[in-house]
């Protein structure tokens, strides 16, 4: 799956900044032509193994491997392979958008002709182009965030750690952030995000790391998390037809209480059992106005994972 | 400067892509200069700058009226305000220069590029360089006017200028080096004021105090023309046609032995101008010696700020005088020649700091990295 010619694999990785542990213990793989999740709450190690991987960071243990390359031993190869979109939002606030790209193609060693072309595909790509010559100043913050991920892609590299790169999108932003992160993987290049917004990760990701605690603490694909148990919830008119068809079932529900609507959540191991269910309560006349998974088959998983929500 | 660039390792170079040194300054350079050239800050520097330079030139030019060395003493003032608001400038232009950029989330985006740490910090001190430059620049409408009154040789007017230069330079190197190694804008800013107070005027003050260590029991001779007792009448005034004659006197006394202790003054910026310019002693006014009527000591030569201070210099060099002749007590100005030069020291000193600091900052921008100041972020 990965080989020394791409993807990330991460073994053991440890780092520690004074007596705080932000990674104790994380393994992590990320086969090219995917995009990978990594998914964990806040401050359980995420922004800090990325830049592990970015090599701004240097491991206490562990092993990291990024395009083939140890970002500890090969900075340059691993810089020249990887784009990397921080969750801060850094600008040079006096110079245009464009400038801000073609000074970083600059960096990455890129003749004039190369990086000023680049800059005007990529600004279209993020639709920037309205806003290229423009202070960076002006942008607003999903504007940055779009032209921050536009800065990451200057020098076309084959592994994108992106952090948070959702944050701060309007609905039709993240729309177009999907279907640009779904077409780089399809070409064949490693991409890793970074969220907590499960929602969102569900419809991009093929797999998903979850960390918690600066510990990896599952890695499933997006199929495996597909088939897992998965709570729906089921509204109906009444609610005490639907609660009488269940209870004749056999099925368990509860009433959901975090809900400004009245509905009933019910665990169901497969959709199928979910579409023999659906099924049935038709059938037995119930008037079933909403049957739907609870969450996303990632939201799922991390809320039963359940270690660091308290 | 050779020390900021990064050595090749031979075996990463092979197959590492790698980029070009100019190419990497050139970016960073133009990085900088944008932001400054864009903001307003800079230009109202710039005009209070000339503002202020020129109020002094020309505040200068009327309390001096008419020296035989007009030229010379405005000259002076200029070089000696140039350097004395460049070394306040100057920190406050490249002290924030690697912690801005990390306050502002953009100095991890530069280090994730191919951009290594020597050629970052190159860029951002010639950008600052640059920067203080200016104010120089901005000053030399007054520089050609001074050296348009005469008394400055060409020579003088260069070497002036390139120290001045020089100078900046370093204390830029020193800004942008303490503003890698410390972590708040504010805190480099103000230790890169401290190093610069502790050059302009830890110096002096150490000088004065170990003066006090070399202090010597030495036979001091000194000289002077009197008229003589007999000469006097009982008013105590000369009678007429009286001839002065020179009298000696010896005594015992405490002179601190400066000539141990000149080299402290090297490392202080003003030193290092004023000790390398080659102010021409010979072509002087001879001074007259004491004629038949007293000592005229004209006609009068008045040294500007900074040949003051080189002439401060050579005298403490040379320690105390214990044998004053009556031909050097009847002299106004007596230019002392240079004899040991004391600036390549002070440079010297000066360049081992601005190295040491700018070594200390690729050490510390050199990533991944693995340790970290407390409370810091590297994004």
């Amino acid at each position: 799956m990965t080989n020394d010619c791409g993807g990330i694999v991460v073994e053991g990785v440890a780092r520690s900044f004074g007596s705080v542990q932000a990674v104790r213990d994380i393994d992590f793989e990320a086969p090219p032509g995917e995009v990978t999740a990594l998914i964990g709450p806040n401050g359980s190690g995420k922004t800090t193994l990325l830049l592990m991987m970015a090599s701004l960071l240097a491991p206490d243990l562990g092993s990291i491997r990024v395009a083939g390359f140890d970002p500890v031993v090969q900075p340059r190869e691993v810089r020249s392979s990887v784009g990397w979109m921080p969750d801060t939002l850094g600008a040079w606030e006096s110079l245009t958008a464009r400038e801000v790209l073609t000074t970083i193609g600059a960096l990455y060693g890129m003749s004039r002709p190369d990086r000023t072309r680049r800059a005007g595909e990529l600004l279209a790509a993020v639709k920037l182009d309205a806003f290229g010559d423009q202070p960076a100043r002006v942008l607003s913050r999903g504007q940055q965030q779009r032209l921050s991920l536009a800065r990451a892609l200057i020098h076309d590299p084959q592994v994108l750690l992106l952090d948070e790169p959702a944050s701060g999108l309007d609905p039709g932003s993240r729309v177009d952030l999907r279907s640009l992160l779904r077409s780089l993987a399809a070409e064949g290049r490693t991409v890793v995000v970074s969220s907590h917004v499960l929602s969102e990760l569900d419809e991009i990701a093929d797999r998903a790391v979850f960390v918690s605690r600066g510990q990896s603490v599952k890695s499933q694909t997006l199929d495996e998390a597909g088939g897992q148990t998965r709570r729906y919830y089921i509204q109906a008119e009444p609610m005490t037809a639907l609660a009488a068809a269940l209870q004749s079932h056999g099925v368990r529900f509860e009433a959901r209480r975090d809900s400004r609507r009245e509905e009933f959540l019910v665990q169901l191991g497969t959709t199928a059992e979910a579409s023999w269910l659906l099924r049935t309560l038709v059938m037995a006349d119930v008037v079933v106005t909403a049957f739907a998974p609870a969450g996303g088959a990632l939201e799922e998983t991390y809320m039963s994972l359940d270690t660091d929500r308290r | 400067m050779s020390t900021v660039t990064e050595p090749s390792t031979p075996d990463r170079a092979r197959s590492a892509p790698s980029l070009p040194f100019t190419t990497a300054v050139r970016t960073v350079f133009a990085l900088e200069m944008k932001q400054r050239l864009r903001g307003r800050g800079w230009y109202w520097m710039l005009g209070i700058w000339f503002v202020v330079v020129g109020f002094i030139f020309v505040l200068g030019l009327g309390v001096i009226g008419a020296t035989d060395n007009e030229g010379g003493i405005l000259f002076d003032l200029i070089v000696g305000f140039v350097l004395f608001f460049g070394l306040l400038v100057s920190p406050g232009l490249s002290a924030n220069a690697v912690n801005g950029d990390r306050a502002g989330g953009t100095l991890a985006i530069l280090q994730v590029t191919l951009l290594t740490p020597g050629q970052l910090i190159a860029g951002k001190w010639l950008a600052s360089w640059a920067g203080s430059l200016a104010f120089l620049v901005l000053s030399t409408p007054f520089i050609f006017w001074a050296l348009a009154l005469g008394g400055v040789t060409g020579q003088e007017a260069v070497v002036s200028l390139l120290m001045l230069a020089v100078e900046l330079g370093i204390v830029c190197a020193i800004g942008v080096g303490v503003s890698a190694l410390a972590n708040r804008p504010l805190f480099s800013i103000v230790s890169t004021y401290m190093l610069v107070a502790l050059l302009a005027l830890g110096t002096v003050i150490v000088f004065g105090l170990s003066a006090l260590l070399v202090m010597e029991e030495r036979t001091i001779t000194s000289s002077y023309y009197t008229y003589p007792e007999s000469s006097l009448d009982s008013m105590g005034a000369p009678e007429p046609g009286a001839e002065l004659e020179c009298v000696t006197q010896t005594s015992q006394s405490e002179v601190p032995n400066t000539q141990y202790i000149t080299w402290i003054l090297a490392a202080n910026p003003f030193v290092v101008v004023a000790d390398a310019v080659p102010y021409n002693v010979e072509d002087l006014p001879e001074p007259e010696t004491a004629g038949p009527y007293g000592p005229t000591g004209g006609p009068y030569y008045t040294p500007g700020v900074m040949e003051t201070i080189s002439q401060g210099v050579r005298a403490a060099q040379a320690g105390p005088d214990t044998d004053q002749t009556c031909e050097e007590a009847a002299q106004a100005f007596r230019p002392l020649p240079q004899e040991t030069p004391v600036w390549p020291l002070g440079l010297g000193i000066q360049l081992l700091l601005a190295a040491a600091l700018l070594l200390g900052a690729r050490r510390k921008l050199t990533m991944p990295a693995r340790r970290l100041a407390r409370g810091t972020r590297i994004a």
